[in-house]
């Protein structure tokens, strides 16, 4: 018999929207957490409306983005601008353990469903607010996207080649570090409240979390008054470190030694044997002076071969060495097939779907994603009925007040 | 009081794994760092303090064991492996990052230490996970950056994809890791059972694509780098934008959601004398799909990404920031750690945190708390143990008398 998932008793409201929030509240629901999500019924989620897509067209259900973010959770619409609607938020509020929301400062307070107006309904109730960066101070207003609060924590000057512009990493960074973050404080305060009876309120700034993946950076900084920049894909201890042209279009693959015995083995992988215990690249310390002249040596070897070639012969050496994938090679990676981490799911107006799996293996009771995400109020005669216990006809008085839009 | 104060973890990860056991910590847990007589090779890691090496001056080894305590044991050793089995019989979490194998090969696997802690949450963080065609590969940071995704995503388009420049690969594995270990946790208190976890960077940062890894299983185009943006499609859209004295991020999109900031944006500009009112009045909520299906010419969105530009560049990063706060524009500035650490925003939130090096006669500010908790707020109790600075306090707790550690010390397993 399967065991019970390890969150199967968790409850979860959740007011989250966009990407950061829902990716951490996604995680939970792999583990269990019942999640009722609340979405406008007027104001379009921005998930819903970004690539990828579907089949590759855009439509209310068809972002990957927003499927991946919102697999296994429940879905009701709400319009919380409708008075009628705090009677139902104050019920779920009642049926929760958590309450989730990542809206700008204020929206909540607006609509009644700040912590101290929530704890009134619930008195150990654990809320959560994640935004870009926090509750207060003067940038709290500041709405937006994770590659913003990238920017502005020092991600993208951070990412790219010293002598042009600030690449930055892909896209809205701080959505995908957050996340857990915000996972891992709602079940430490869980437990805590399992514990002492005592619910709390967690504020939570994406930026601040996010810089727990600066600290070595940062404390150059604090320590020695060092300010780093892009170093491209240098490496302080380790040559030759890079990204070398393979045969074909854009094609890439990763090389790393980062022992001597890794270079040795590189120095005959490339036929360069002579090079092979030549004192001049024995040790890091030499590779790393002669760090340009080993990353033309390597290029000119690994552009007469196909990409995953040279990974299959460079790891077969014993080589750190990676092709660069794309979707299309991650999708067809032996490694991501045998971890399942591609997970198809039954959409109820897409059909057939995919979605990335759970974050970790669990032996005895594994994650799984239970549904794909929901159509916008997709659930709510399940939530009214099943969980909050509403007869027809209040529903029916709900619906005909614009309760769900 | 804090969050996890009842439970102790032993730690006894190498550099990749280290961030996991530091969650844990600043959420309150009792976690041990076990490492070899003389110290981690995670110690050799720079930068160091003052530049100069050293195991105790190693900033990376301080970033990821603040608030742990730290004991040395040698593993290699029968006496050694014996000390740990005790430990781990009272352990809540146990986390290990060596190679798939070895641990068992030590005796000290998951289903050994079971076998005496049924309840143990065993946590194994690796570059491809515990097993697969893939699991014994040699891996680096960059390695996994290539074989999750983010990679091939940015960069530069006429050169090499690139990394970000301070290695992430393995805090993302970190993350999920702690995460996993929680929920395992709060199952083992209805069961009473412990379990193995198996985390594996490559489908941590294979989540660092924004889902564009689902391009493929959802027939959808592949995205491609450009500096500072994104090419979809045959469109190239940029996401890093010229100031006066830097680079901003500016989130210049379209559709239902996105294109409402950029109509209020391109109104603003038009007041300012940035575009004529032609150029303003553009379907913004339309216009994506406008140039996907080729009605609105390449050339024709060129132009206005010079006009708007021409705006960024008119305005230093920080006059910038304010109309982002005052306009709710998606802009922030492109910062040096410097300015990171000086923001007003994150000193008027009391963010960074001073911790004592009384060895090194200074105290070193350090990023702060990931959350801000009501009624448990996290703290920085403790900074990096010095090498084997708890041996003595926490082979005692499991009734290790000081005589006897002076034997284990003459014979170095600690």
């Amino acid at each position: 018999m399967a065991q019970e998932l390890p969150l199967a008793d968790v409850k979860i409201l959740d007011f989250m929207w966009v990407m950061a929030g829902p990716a951490a509240t996604r995680i939970l629901a792999d583990y269990g957490a019942t999640i009722v999500r609340i979405e406008s019924p007027t104001r379009v989620d921005t998930a819903r409306t970004l690539q990828p897509f579907h089949d590759n067209t855009p439509g209310p259900d068809a972002s990957g983005l927003f499927d991946n973010c919102n697999a296994g959770k429940l879905g009701i619409s709400l319009d919380l601008g409708n008075p009628r609607s705090r009677e139902v938020v104050h019920d779920l509020v009642r049926w929760a353990d958590i309450v989730t929301e990542s809206f700008s400062p204020k929206a909540m307070r607006a609509w009644g469903f700040d912590y101290e107006s929530l704890r009134k309904v619930k008195a150990d109730i654990i809320m959560l607010s994640t935004c870009l960066m926090g509750q207060s101070g003067p940038l709290a207003r500041i709405a937006g996207f994770g590659n913003m609060a990238a920017a502005i924590s020092g991600f993208h000057n951070l990412t790219g080649w010293p002598d042009r512009k600030p690449a930055g990493p892909f896209g809205a960074y701080t959505d995908y570090v957050a996340p857990r973050f915000t996972a891992m404080s709602l079940l430490a305060a869980l437990d805590h409240r399992r514990r002492t009876g005592q619910g709390q309120y967690i504020d939570q700034s994406q930026a601040e979390s996010s810089l727990h993946f600066l600290t070595p950076a940062i404390l150059d900084y604090t320590a020695n008054g060092r300010i780093e920049s892009r170093v491209g894909n240098t490496d302080s201890r380790f040559a030759p470190h890079g990204v070398y042209p393979a045969r074909g279009d854009d094609r890439w693959v990763a090389v790393v030694c980062t022992t001597d015995a890794q270079w040795r083995a590189l120095a005959s992988a490339m036929k360069r044997d002579n090079l092979r215990d030549d004192p001049r690249y024995a040790t890091a310390a030499e590779r790393l002076v002669r760090r340009d002249e080993l990353d033309t040596m390597v290029a000119e070897f690994t552009r007469t071969l196909e990409a995953g070639e040279a990974e299959t012969m460079l790891q077969a050496a014993g080589v750190a060495a990676h092709q660069v994938q794309n979707s299309s090679e991650i999708f067809a990676d032996p490694q991501m097939h045998h971890r399942g981490h591609f997970v198809q799911v039954d959409h109820a107006t897409l059909g057939p779907t995919y979605v990335e799996g759970p974050r970790a293996k669990l032996s005895r009771t594994p994650a799984q994603v239970r549904s794909a995400a929901p159509s916008v109020g997709q659930h709510n005669q399940l939530v009214l009925e099943q969980i909050l216990g509403y007869d027809e006809n209040r529903i029916t008085d709900l619906a005909a007040a614009g309760v769900f839009g | 009081m804090s969050m996890l104060s009842p439970y102790r973890v032993l730690d006894l990860s190498d550099e990749r794994g280290l961030l996991c056991g530091q969650l844990l910590a600043d959420l309150g847990a009792d976690v041990i760092k076990v490492e070899p007589p003389g110290g981690a090779p995670a110690r050799a890691i720079g930068p160091f303090l003052n530049d100069t090496p050293g195991p105790e001056r190693s900033l990376y080894w301080w970033s990821y064991n603040r608030n742990k305590r730290g004991i040395t044991l040698d593993l290699e050793r029968p006496a050694g492996r014996e000390l740990l089995k005790r430990l781990a019989a009272r352990a809540d979490f146990f986390i290990e990052s060596s190679t798939p194998g070895r641990m068992a090969a030590l005796g000290l696997g998951y289903a050994e230490l079971a076998k005496t802690n049924p309840a143990l949450v065993y946590v194994s963080i690796t570059a491809f996970g515990q097993d697969g065609p893939k699991a014994h590969y040699a891996d680096t940071d960059l390695i996994l950056m290539a074989a999750g995704g983010p990679l091939v995503l940015t960069g530069d388009d006429d050169r090499p994809p690139v990394r970000v420049s301070v290695p992430q690969a393995f805090l993302h594995a970190c993350g999920d890791a702690a995460v996993a270990a929680l929920a395992a946790h709060h199952e083992r208190v209805r069961s009473g059972s412990g379990q193995h976890i198996d985390v594996a960077a490559q489908a941590s940062v294979a989540m660092a694509t924004q889902s564009y890894v689902l391009a493929a299983p959802l027939k959808s185009p592949e995205a491609r780098r450009v500096s500072g943006g994104v090419k979809f499609a045959g469109l190239e859209i940029p996401l890093v934008w010229p100031a006066k004295d830097g680079y901003i991020a500016f989130t210049f999109l379209f559709g239902t959601a996105l294109g409402v900031f950029t109509r209020k944006f391109m109104e603003y500009i038009c007041a300012q004398g940035f575009c004529d009112e032609a150029t303003r009045d553009k379907n913004w909520i339309a216009y994506g799909e406008m140039l996907f299906s080729g009605k609105e010419p390449l050339s024709e969105f060129d132009r206005i990404k010079k006009l708007v530009a021409a705006f960024t560049s008119s305005l230093t990063k920080l006059e910038l920031l304010q109309l982002a706060v005052e306009r709710g524009f998606l802009m922030t500035p492109i910062t040096t750690i410097e300015e990171v650490i000086r923001s007003s925003q994150l000193q008027s939130r009391d963010y960074c945190q001073s911790v004592e090096h009384p060895e090194c006669g200074r105290a070193i500010l350090y990023p702060g708390p990931f959350a801000k908790f009501s009624a448990t707020p996290i703290q920085y109790r403790r900074r990096a143990p010095l090498v084997g600075e708890h041996n003595r306090e926490v082979l005692a707790e499991i009734g290790v008398t000081n005589a006897e550690l002076e034997r284990l010390a003459r014979e170095g397993v600690v």
